[in-house]
């Protein structure tokens, strides 16, 4: 599956791989303690939010995003 | 499916062949609250066939809409309920879901899904057409939905069958609400 923003699909699937196997063989069964995938989560948000950003989507009720209503350009 | 699998598959239901407009997903927050519950944000772009005639009137460039997910998994309490709200340029059309996913109270092997759409469609004279459409969407999306999962665990299923092998291998205001029994 690829991000909205397509830097960053890599750094995506990186992710998702570490958190799909934490959150399967740890969270469910209640060691939630620790999250191995900090570093590489913080890795491509700083990716995702520049993306979001460039491409104007309007997302509310995040505290890292401003809404961005208004007239917007091809994404690109 | 126990609550555990559904669960599992629903953080990584995308791709899948039921959903083939969803064109990306990203996580946008998530963390680990104060109670031991996982709270997810997640942004999905989707890209679907917008009759032409609509397209005439928002303009070609806004075809993608995006939905703002949020998702609570409670592990002691086995509960998943999913929240999201489509965000797109125009506005024209709000859907808001609502799924809460809760092992069967009498067959813990299975987990039932309880599920609720609102639709809205703002002030187009299109309203009825696009308000017949979503209607029609939804309600064939919650079962789609369901198989979309189905879908997931196989393909879960199969990856772990293949690694075990080899180391010996989702107007006028309507809702709709809808219960299922997951096998």
């Amino acid at each position: 599956m690829n991000s909205v923003g397509e830097a960053c699909t890599e750094l995506k699937r990186e992710y998702d791989q570490c958190f799909n196997r934490w959150f399967a063989e740890k969270f469910l069964k209640g060691e939630s303690s620790g999250d191995p995938c900090g570093q590489l989560f913080k890795r491509y948000q700083i990716c995702v939010q520049k993306a979001i950003k460039e491409k104007d989507i309007p997302i509310e009720g995040l505290e890292f995003m401003g809404s961005n209503k208004g007239k917007t350009e091809n994404s690109s | 499916h126990p609550w555990e699998t559904v669960t599992t598959a629903a953080m990584q239901k995308y791709p899948n062949p039921m959903n083939p407009s969803v064109v990306g997903v990203d996580v946008l927050d998530r963390h680990v609250d104060t109670s031991g519950k996982l709270h997810s944000h997640r942004l999905l772009s989707t890209e679907w066939g917008i009759p032409s005639i609509v397209k005439s009137l928002i303009g070609t460039s806004r075809t993608k809409t995006y939905v703002q997910e949020h998702s609570v998994v409670d592990p002691v309490k086995k509960t998943m309920e999913l929240k999201s709200s489509n965000i797109s340029f125009t506005n024209l059309v709000s859907v808001d879901e609502r799924l809460v996913y809760k092992p069967h109270p009498h067959e813990p092997d299975k987990t039932v899904l309880t599920q609720e759409a609102i639709i809205s469609v703002k002030g187009v004279s299109l309203s009825s057409y696009l308000e017949g459409l979503m209607a029609n969407t939804i309600s064939s999306n919650a079962n789609k939905g369901r198989e979309a999962l189905e879908w997931v665990i196989n393909r879960l299923n199969a990856e772990i069958e293949e690694f075990t092998a080899s180391a010996r291998g989702t107007m006028r205001n309507s809702m709709a609400a809808a219960a299922f029994v997951e096998k």
